[in-house]
């Protein structure tokens, strides 16, 4: 037959459709290994080069405005990071990274905690193997899990916290963790509901027509 | 063009249900509605609803030349001033487009009547692309439809198409308003054909979209790149992230021109550039005086039949109430809709990308088509 038909040669749904649905991340979801310090050297009194120490601490400083809770005033930070250990949080430009930098100098009136540890994601030499260089391949793997800041709150000052404030050890050293749960998130205060007043105000079932 | 009575496939509701098509009945009515279909001759497919589909498209995209660069017309369809060079701007960069649906009144003889454009929050995608093709290749292999029988819709393989071409950022952001089930259905669907043409597709409820200095960001405070909102740019544009849109980084889908077409008042300015179009009601902006028989009235923004006052021409007077009476009115002549039994019957034409896509058919008790209208399903057969 030749005919050229006027429909679609197949309709088929993958996610509507839960039998056939995706596996969701998260299920199944292998913990990681990572390493957790107060300090660069602190890392590198652990086997660890301290050159990659450093590097894990310099990107996990460079997160740290971004990702760090904020709090509208120093009191309500101090409450929860303990006295003298809040900061003032500058703005950020979410826009327009080139410029954040200079940016970053600018004080937003927020605070933050201050930085008290680092999570290294993608060590280096296996934390208490001295062993040289490893046959570990070149880009190994990047690790799921990036450097990041850590934090200790005001009653609880060994426990390494991420800045959404999942504890993750409670020495320095190697830790197990799942990767989902210390991924990064922008911490500063996004305003929302913006958009839907008027299906607030006009009661429809449906906003299309 | 026919329409013939039939009898529901068994089960088919828990079937819709499974394949997440919650919506198809409402408020205890009929939404989808396969106790008949529609017959269409292929001649009457091709030469009455698809060529002038694509025509009238053209017509209108060429309008928007003339709009935007022109104060009294972006004034005439009441577009927010400080929008003006958005819009431009939008329009001037080919920002892409998806979709868009134009009604019309056609009875199966003479020329399809267009009744006003849907550009900017089609709904009724997931019936006509999906649940209609559907249904017809159950009727075909159940031997109750004649093999041959077919049906002008190739909307879900246009789509894909489009969704693999468009070059969207990634991830890409899906946004519908809470309550409502339905605009989630016509969202999830438009991710589903998205993440098969290998799209990072995320959802976030319209509400949740979050502004950090400007930028449109998700729950996570990371920028959108990209967004399909099913939402009205009119009421966007007068919220308080109205200015957001303004400096965020974001690619729209349907992008900020679409406001000009989703617009009545495309109407009068289509019929003022071509008028006499065989396609084409007479239609002007309204100037408030009375209605005289064989006319309508209708806002320049407004959905679902809302606000709607028409007066046949033996001068019965029908209206719709609604929540959209806070701009100006277009007024457009009757074409009233075919009957067929009792019921009256829409034309819905689909344009994905500048192609005809397929049809989805809508039935009422009245002249006015209402988003609780029946959903019946057609095919194509000489």
């Amino acid at each position: 037959m030749n005919k050229q038909f006027k429909r679609s040669k197949t309709a088929r749904l993958i996610m509507m459709v839960p039998a056939a649905g995706l596996v969701l991340a998260g299920c199944g979801e292998k913990p990681v290994e990572v390493q957790v310090f107060n300090t660069p050297d602190e890392c590198a009194a652990y086997y660890n080069p301290p050159a990659e120490c450093k590097a894990a601490f310099a990107e996990a400083k460079a997160l740290h405005p971004q990702v760090a809770p904020r709090y509208a005033n120093k009191q309500e930070c101090e409450t929860d990071f303990g006295i003298g250990q809040c900061e003032s949080a500058p703005v950020l430009a979410a826009n327009n990274t080139e410029t954040a930098p200079q940016q970053s100098q600018q004080s937003s009136g927020f605070f933050m905690p201050m930085m008290m540890g680092f999570m290294a994601g993608q060590m280096l030499n296996r934390g208490g193997m001295a062993s040289a260089p490893q046959q570990q391949t070149a880009s190994a793997a990047r690790s799921p899990v990036p450097n990041q800041p850590l934090y200790k709150s005001r009653d609880d000052r060994s426990t390494f916290r991420t800045a959404t404030n999942t504890a993750v050890a409670s020495q320095p050293g190697t830790t197990s963790i799942r990767p989902s749960a210390v991924q990064p998130k922008a911490g500063s205060l996004a305003r929302r509901g913006g958009f839907g007043a008027q299906a607030a105000r006009r009661s429809s079932s449906s906003f299309g027509g | 063009m026919k329409r013939i009575n039939c009898n529901p496939r068994p089960g088919w509701k828990a079937f819709a249900e499974s394949v997440g098509f919650n919506f198809h009945t409402f408020d205890g009515e009929p939404y989808w509605d396969e106790t008949a279909y529609y017959q269409f001759s292929l001649a009457q497919i091709e030469q009455d609803l698809e060529d002038p589909t694509e025509q009238l498209h053209q017509m209108a995209l060429d309008l928007v030349d003339d709009i935007v660069t022109s104060e009294q017309k972006l004034t005439q369809l009441a577009i927010p001033e400080p929008f003006w060079d958005a819009v431009l701007a939008s329009w001037r960069a080919k920002e892409p487009h998806l979709y868009g649906r134009m009604d019309f009144s056609y009875n199966g003889k003479g020329p399809a009547k267009l009744l006003e454009l849907n550009y900017d929050t089609p709904t009724s995608l997931f019936e006509t692309g999906f649940f209609q093709w559907v249904w017809l290749e159950d009727m075909l292999m159940r031997g109750t439809l004649p093999q041959g029988a077919d049906q002008f819709n190739s909307l879900q393989d246009k789509l894909q198409q489009a969704f693999s071409e468009l070059n969207l950022p990634q991830p890409f952001y899906f946004a519908s308003v809470t309550q409502s089930i339905e605009d989630k259905g016509t969202v999830d669907y438009l991710m589903d054909i998205a993440l098969q043409a290998g799209v990072n597709c995320r959802y976030i409820q319209l509400e949740q979209l979050g502004d950090i200095d400007g930028q449109l960001v998700d729950l996570d405070g990371f920028p959108i790149q990209g967004l399909f909102k099913l939402y009205p740019w009119e009421f966007m544009l007068q919220e308080d992230f109205a200015s957001t849109i303004l400096t965020s980084q974001t690619q729209f889908i349907e992008p900020l021109w679409k406001c000009l077409l989703s617009n009545k008042g495309i109407l009068p300015l289509l019929w003022q550039k071509y008028q006499g179009h065989p396609n084409l009601l007479p239609a002007f902006f309204d100037d408030g005086s009375s209605l005289q028989p064989g006319w309508l009235r209708k806002p320049l923004l407004s959905r679902e039949g809302a606000n709607i006052e028409l007066l046949t021409t033996e001068g019965k007077r029908l209206t719709q109430d609604g929540p959209y009476n806070d701009n100006g009115y277009i007024r457009q002549q009757l074409a009233p809709l075919p009957k067929f039994d009792n019921n009256y019957t829409l034309i819905g034409s689909w344009v994905v990308g500048d192609s005809a896509a397929g049809i989805g058919i809508r039935e009422d008790n009245s002249l006015i088509t209402k988003d609780s209208s029946r959903f019946v399903p057609h095919i194509i057969l000489d």
